[in-house]
C-alpha cells in the first residue's frame, strides 16, 4: 500500500500527482492521509469555543474525498484516513496500522511548512527506522 | 494607596494647556522598568515569541515581584501593589467576555452556523457573488454580536469547502470574510476586544456605543463590499456552474441543526441579553453583568455538563486580559503613560480634530503591525489624558472613538493585524493554501485605507 500524507490544497497537487502516478504504475492501493493539526492556534489567546479539531477533521474529510475522486478518475483505488494530532506523531502510527510499504510526502515549501529541510531529513530517517517503509519526497 | 506613586513629579506647569513633567529625566526608575516590561510583553506577543497569555502573565508577575522583593530594599522599585494590581483590572471586560464565551460555547454546539451557510449556498443557485455576499453578511453580523475568532473558526473551514465545491479559489471567500469580520466587530461594544476595552473604560452603554459606531461601521461595510465586488470581479463573473454535486452533497450531509431545544433556549436568552444591553443603562448596570447573568441563566436552563462547560470557557483568554491590565496598570501608576501622553499632546496641540486624526491613523498603523489588544489597553490612558487636556475633546469623546476605529480597522492591513487574520491564515494552511503576507496585504491595505478615510470623515463631521 502507498500512503500519501497531504493537506489537499494547491500546494499538495505535486505530491498527490506523484502518489497517484506511483499507484497507477504499481497497481497498489493508495491511502490518502489528512492530519488535523490545531497547533497553529498555540500562540493566540483568542477565545476558542469550538472543537477546532472536529472542524478541521470535517474539512480534511472533504479535501481527502476530492483527492480520492481525482485518483479514482485515473483508475487508482483509494482509501482515505483523517486523524487529529501532529504529523510527526500520527504518520508512523498510520503507516504501521495500514502496513504501508511506501510513503509519499511533499517537500517543504516555505516558512510555514510543517518541516524545514533539515527537520524533514531527520523525520524521513525516523520513519525509515520505525516503519521500514520507503519514503518518496515529491516537489 | 499601599505605595506612594514613584517616578514622575508633576509640576502643574501649563504648556499649551498641557501638564508636563519637569523634564524627561523626571521619569523615575519604576516608570522605566514598567515600560520596559510592557515593551518586552508587547514584543513577545506581536512576534509570537511566547503564547500571549504566558507573555502577559510573566510581565504581571515581574511587576509584582519587583514591587515586593526589589521594593522592600529600594522604594524606587515599588511599581504596583497587589491591591493596586487588582484595581487595574477592568472586571467589567472580564465578566463581559466570560459571559459571551459561555453563551457562544453553547450556541456553537447547535451547528447553526453550518446550517445557515449551507442554506445560503442553496439559495444562491450557483451565483458566486450572491453566495459571497450572503456569507459576508453572516460574518459581519455574527462578528458584531459574538466573538470574532470563534466566528472565523466556524465559518472559514466551511467556506474553504464551499469554494472548492463550486470551483473558485478559497481566497475569494476567506479574505473578504476576515476583512468584514474585523469591520463588523467594531460595530458593537461586544464585537472586538478593542471595542469592549474602550467601551468599558469610558463606561458607555451598549446603545451609546451603537449610536457612535454603528453608522460608520455600516458605511465601511458597504464600501468594502463594493471594493470586494470590484477586486474579485473575475471570480464573480457569471459562468457555467462548476459545482461538484458529490462534494456539495457531502457538505450538506452534516448541516442539520443539532439539538433544536438548545438552539431555541439560546435564542431566547440571546434576545434577553440584547434587551439587557439596551436597557442596562437605565439602572447603571455594566454590560458585564448583563452578559454574565445571561450566561448563568442559559447554563441553568440548558443544563450542560458543568465540567465540560467550565473547560469550554477559555480561561487563557481571561488570564491574558487580567495580566495585561496589570502590566499596563504598572505603567499608569508609575506615571510612564502620562509621560508618553504629554509628548503626544504636544504634537497634537490644542486641536481635537488633529488629535483625533493622529490617534486614528497611528492606532491603525500600530494595529497593522503589532497586536491590537495590548496596544489598545496601553493607549487608553493616553487617550484619556488627551481627552482631558484638549479643549472640546471631553464633551464629544472623539479621541476614544478615534482609538476604537484605528485599532479595529487597522487590523485589516496585514495578516498580523488581528487574531481573526492569524487564525484564518492557519486554517487556509491546513487546507494546503499558503496565504502570503503580500497577498493578504494586497487586499487588506486597500480596504484599510478606504475604511480609515471614511472613519476620518466620520470623526470630523460627527464630532
Amino acid at each position: 500500500m502507498i500512503l500519501c500524507a497531504t493537506r489537499g490544497g494547491e500546494e499538495s497537487t505535486i505530491t498527490q500527482n506523484v502518489a497517484i502516478q506511483l499507484a497507477k504504475e504499481t497497481g497498489e492501493l493508495l491511502a490518502l492521509l489528512y492530519v488535523a493539526d490545531s497547533s497553529f492556534l498555540d500562540k493566540t489567546a483568542s477565545a476558542l469555543l469550538v472543537n477546532v479539531e472536529k472542524e478541521l477533521s470535517n474539512m480534511g474529510e472533504f479535501l481527502m474525498s476530492m483527492a480520492a475522486d481525482k485518483a479514482e478518475r485515473q483508475g487508482v483505488k483509494t482509501t482515505t484516513v483523517v486523524r487529529s494530532g501532529v504529523l510527526r506523531d500520527v504518520l508512523p502510527m498510520v503507516v504501521q496500522e495500514l502496513n504501508a510499504t511506501t510513503i509519499v510526502l511533499g517537500k517543504p515549501a516555505g516558512d510555514r511548512s510543517r518541516f524545514n529541510a533539515h527537520e524533514l531529513d531527520q523525520f524521513v530517517q525516523h520513519l525509515n527506522e520505525v516503519t521500514g517503509a520507503k519514503v518518496i519526497l515529491a516537489g | 494607596m499601599f505605595f506612594p506613586v514613584s517616578g514622575l513629579s508633576w509640576s502643574g506647569i501649563h504648556h499649551a494647556n498641557v501638564l508636563v513633567p519637569h523634564a524627561v529625566g523626571d521619569l523615575g526608575i519604576a516608570a522605566v522598568i514598567s515600560s520596559l516590561v510592557f515593551l518586552l510583553v508587547f514584543i513577545a506577543i506581536s512576534f509570537q515569541l511566547l503564547h500571549e497569555t504566558a507573555a502577559a502573565m510573566l510581565g504581571a508577575a515581574a511587576i509584582l515581584l519587583l514591587t515586593y522583593i526589589g521594593g522592600s530594599h529600594n522604594p524606587n522599585l515599588q511599581i504596583l501593589s497587589f491591591e493596586q494590581a487588582m484595581n487595574s483590572v477592568d472586571w467589567n471586560v472580564i465578566f463581559l467576555i466570560m459571559g459571551m464565551m459561555s453563551f457562544m460555547a453553547i450556541l456553537a454546539e447547535t451547528n447553526v452556523f453550518r446550517w445557515m451557510a449551507i442554506r445560503f449556498y442553496h439559495a444562491s443557485h450557483g451565483n458566486t457573488w450572491l453566495l459571497t455576499l450572503s456569507l459576508l453578511l453572516l460574518t459581519g453580523v455574527t462578528s458584531a454580536l459574538l466573538n470574532d475568532v470563534t466566528v472565523i473558526l466556524l465559518l472559514v473551514p466551511l467556506s474553504i469547502q464551499l469554494a472548492l465545491a463550486i470551483g473558485i479559489h478559497p481566497y475569494t471567500l476567506v479574505i473578504p470574510e476576515v476583512l468584514i469580520s474585523n469591520i463588523g466587530g467594531a460595530g458593537t461594544l461586544i464585537g472586538n476586544p478593542p471595542s469592549t476595552i474602550v467601551g468599558s473604560y469610558i463606561g458607555i452603554s451598549f446603545v451609546g456605543y451603537l449610536a457612535n459606531m454603528l453608522p460608520i461601521v455600516l458605511a465601511c461595510m458597504v464600501a468594502v463590499l463594493i471594493a470586494i465586488r470590484l477586486m474579485y470581479r473575475t471570480e464573480f463573473a457569471p459562468r457555467e456552474c462548476e459545482s461538484s454535486s458529490a462534494l456539495v452533497e457531502k457538505l450538506s450531509r452534516d448541516s442539520d441543526i443539532r439539538n433544536r431545544d438548545t438552539l431555541l433556549k439560546a435564542g431566547v436568552i440571546g434576545l434577553l441579553i440584547i434587551v439587557g444591553f439596551i436597557t442596562a443603562d437605565q439602572v447603571d448596570m455594566p454590560p458585564g453583568v448583563v452578559a454574565f447573568s445571561g450566561a448563568a441563566l442559559l447554563i441553568a436552563w440548558v443544563r450542560p455538563d458543568m465540567s465540560r462547560m467550565i473547560r469550554e470557557v477559555d480561561w487563557t483568554t481571561l488570564l491574558f486580559f487580567i495580566a495585561l491590565f496589570i502590566v499596563v496598570g504598572g505603567m499608569e501608576e508609575t506615571g510612564a503613560i502620562q509621560w508618553l501622553a504629554t509628548r503626544i499632546a504636544v504634537i497634537a496641540g490644542e486641536n481635537a480634530d488633529r488629535a483625533a486624526l493622529l490617534t486614528t491613523w497611528v492606532s491603525a498603523f500600530a494595529s497593522a503591525i503589532v497586536a491590537n489588544i495590548p496596544f489598545t489597553v496601553a493607549a487608553l490612558p493616553v487617550a484619556e489624558f488627551l481627552t482631558d487636556m484638549i479643549p472640546g475633546a471631553a464633551s464629544s469623546g472623539i479621541i476614544y472613538w478615534a482609538l476604537v476605529l484605528g485599532a479595529d480597522l487597522g487590523g485589516n492591513a496585514t495578516i498580523l493585524g488581528s487574531a481573526p487574520n492569524i487564525v484564518a491564515i492557519g486554517l487556509l494552511a491546513q487546507a494546503g493554501y499558503r496565504l502570503s503576507f503580500q497577498r493578504f496585504a494586497r487586499d487588506g491595505i486597500i480596504v484599510t485605507v478606504i475604511t480609515l478615510m471614511l472613519a476620518s470623515i466620520w470623526l470630523l463631521v460627527r464630532y
